[in-house]
């Protein structure tokens, strides 16, 4: 099935849908699609089955998701842990992934119409090199739109993603393109894998689990988290509402911690800009105390320095990102 | 048109409002009663007890009514005592390290000590305490004097079986080594969640900088036994969340991939049965680990 679907929301869902847009709308949502294996039980279905429908139920959030001006949507798809699965429904995700990116990549022209940009993001060396491909090829060719985003984890998990932001950060240093106090809050959240949205407003977890389950732990530190009961094959556009008022509802307070937490992190940057600044004016002086304007504009030099190294260095991680894609698919091409 | 929703929207919000405030009233009047008596009257509400962030109906205790209030006795204590201890062995699972996670203005000390005092209790080896605006941190020895007060309070004289090792994270990182058989608590503030990731981050980039290890060596094992100040506190199996606020607001972000996250509304007032109640909770929580 399509993982476009077109249609009008019915009446009532279109009043509910503009009472709920008249207030505080999340911007990004994130998804833990749980509960397929046992909605595949409750129907006496075979497991792959209940997969398959979660997957039409994905398709049909996003639809709703496009309705209530949500721009952007993240979805836990398979975790790292998941591989400790017996090998047999491994192999059977990997199909139903192999196939649904193919569905993808033959309704490009939709996606195009609907300006759908599709990223994945994960280990993806850990997957099997077909399906890294495909992957790769639909990524490509939707790099372009920016109409709404919807971000697939695929041999994700949080942990991986913050040790391999780190990993970037510590090759930067390596080759001499940023140096190690240059390593911040701020930093790391440009070298993760989601480093190209904004953090999630809203994360919404089915089936009654309660836990992150290493899901995006970095990104949803103030966000607002509602875990509902309902197995995501049953998801209804009315679960949806529930956990958008929800949001509504902690929007103000969020928001304060937010702002406190943006205030603090400025001040330990000042902070350790002025502590690079003073050491290199020790170095570096002659021997007299610097007086307070040489001080304040030798910080501002630092500031703009190390803004400029931190800028290179992101490009050059955005280029080897893209070349990841560009060699996959030239090697497709070869092969 | 958009003035029409807007108002509707206003009446929507102003409608929920109502509804939680009746059923936090409720809670108090029916606390004792049965829970199948709870469990309609919040079907009469309409409205998914998830949505009103209030507890499951616990089960009847048998409670000493003037715990707190009467001054106390010996045989009390070692009463009360040895029933904390049954309880906790009773369930199902208990966790080894839980956060209690405060998402309130103004924190009370007096019912935090009294929380840190049940866990230990019950059983708990470590509990971890956070509030969004480091107030519990700033104030670490007025929290410690307050429990140690509690902990006479509720459990006696004979303190010495529950000795309390008061680890504070803060700028001057002490390191208390922690015998694994003594109950801990932690006090902790944001700067303890994301900034401790990133001190961790800059310290493996400067020994790269210094060309004593390679970027390919980083793992997630190495950052995480970085971001373990003892290798036998484990990361926190429960999070009790008291507040309206439904976030973790930088808490632990490293620490709480698999940490299960029970709300109570608040954490003044809170009773001895709100706890036990979370972790019954706790113990029905089945983790697949991804399987």
């Amino acid at each position: 099935m399509s993982w476009i679907r077109e249609g009008e929301l019915n009446l009532i869902e279109k009043i509910s849908a503009n009472i709920l847009k008249a207030g505080p709308m999340p911007k990004h949502v994130a998804f833990i699609m749980d509960g397929n294996r046992r909605f595949a039980r409750k129907k006496q279905m075979e497991r792959q089955e209940g997969h398959m429908q979660g997957f039409n139920k994905l398709a049909e959030t996003l639809r709703w998701c496009k309705h209530l001006n949500i721009q952007e949507v993240t979805v836990y798809a398979f975790s790292i842990e998941n591989f400790k699965r017996s090998q047999n429904e491994v192999d059977g995700l990997m199909v139903l992934a192999k196939q649904k990116f193919e569905k993808l990549l033959e309704e490009r022209e939709n996606l195009e119409k609907h300006g759908v940009c599709i990223r994945v993001l994960g280990d993806l060396n850990m997957l099997p090199l077909d399906l890294q491909q495909l992957i790769a090829k639909a990524v490509v060719s939707t790099k372009t739109h920016n109409k709404c985003f919807l971000n697939v984890c695929f041999a994700y998990t949080s942990r991986y993603e913050i040790t391999n932001a780190v990993r970037e950060m510590a090759w930067g240093v390596e080759h001499g393109q940023i140096k190690a106090s240059d390593v911040s809050e701020a930093l790391l959240s440009e070298c993760l894998y989601s480093n190209n949205s904004p953090n999630p407003d809203l994360l919404i977890r089915t089936s009654g689990e309660v836990r992150l389950s290493d899901f995006l732990l970095w990104q949803t530190s103030h966000s607002c988290l509602v875990f509902q009961s309902v197995l995501w094959p049953e998801y209804s556009f009315w679960n949806l509402c529930e956990a958008i008022l929800q949001y509504q509802l902690n929007h103000t307070s969020i928001q304060k911690a937010r702002d406190l937490h943006r205030e603090h992190q400025a001040f330990v940057q000042l902070e350790a800009d002025r502590a690079c600044v003073a050491e290199h004016l020790q170095h570096h002086g002659n021997g007299k105390p610097a007086d307070a304007r040489r001080r304040q504009e030798a910080l501002q030099h630092y500031a703009t320095c190390r803004e400029e190294r931190i800028h290179d260095f992101l490009e050059a991680l955005q280029n080897r990102r893209d070349s990841y894609y560009t060699d996959l698919l030239s090697d497709a091409v070869v092969a | 048109m958009a003035l029409l929703y807007g108002l509707l929207w206003r009446l929507l919000l102003f409608l929920v409002h109502i509804n939680r405030a009746l059923v936090s009233w409720l809670r108090v009047r029916l606390r004792s009663w049965k829970g199948r008596l709870w469990e309609r009257a919040m079907s009469a509400l309409l409205l998914p007890v998830a949505l009103a962030g209030v507890p499951d109906p616990q089960r009847k205790v048998n409670q000493d009514p003037d715990a707190n209030a009467n001054p106390v006795t010996g045989n009390r204590n070692a009463g009360r005592r040895s029933r904390w201890l049954s309880d906790g062995r009773s369930l199902e699972k208990l966790p080894v390290h839980i956060g209690l996670l405060v998402a309130e203005e103004e924190p009370s000390y007096t019912d935090i000590a009294n929380l840190a005092v049940w866990c230990m209790a019950v059983g708990i080896s470590y509990v971890s305490v956070f509030d969004n605006h480091g107030i519990f941190q700033k104030n670490n020895s007025r929290l410690l004097e307050e429990i140690v007060r509690q902990q006479q309070d509720l459990v006696g004289g004979d303190g010495s079986k529950y000795d309390v090792e008061f680890l504070s994270q803060g700028r001057d990182k002490h390191q208390h080594h922690v015998v694994s058989c003594w109950p801990s608590v932690k006090v902790l503030s944001p700067e303890d969640g994301k900034q401790s990731i990133v001190q961790a981050a800059q310290q493996l980039c400067r020994s790269v900088e210094n060309r004593e290890r390679s970027s390919r060596d980083i793992s997630v094992s190495m950052l995480d036994l970085l971001l373990r100040d003892s290798k036998s506190v484990p990361d926190p199996e429960l999070v009790v969340k008291f507040g309206p606020v439904d976030s973790t607001l930088g808490f632990l972000p490293w620490h709480i991939r698999l940490t299960e996250f029970i709300s109570l509304p608040s954490h003044r007032d809170v009773s001895y049965e709100d706890l036990l109640g979370v972790l019954r909770r706790f113990g029905s929580c089945q983790q697949r680990l991804g399987q």
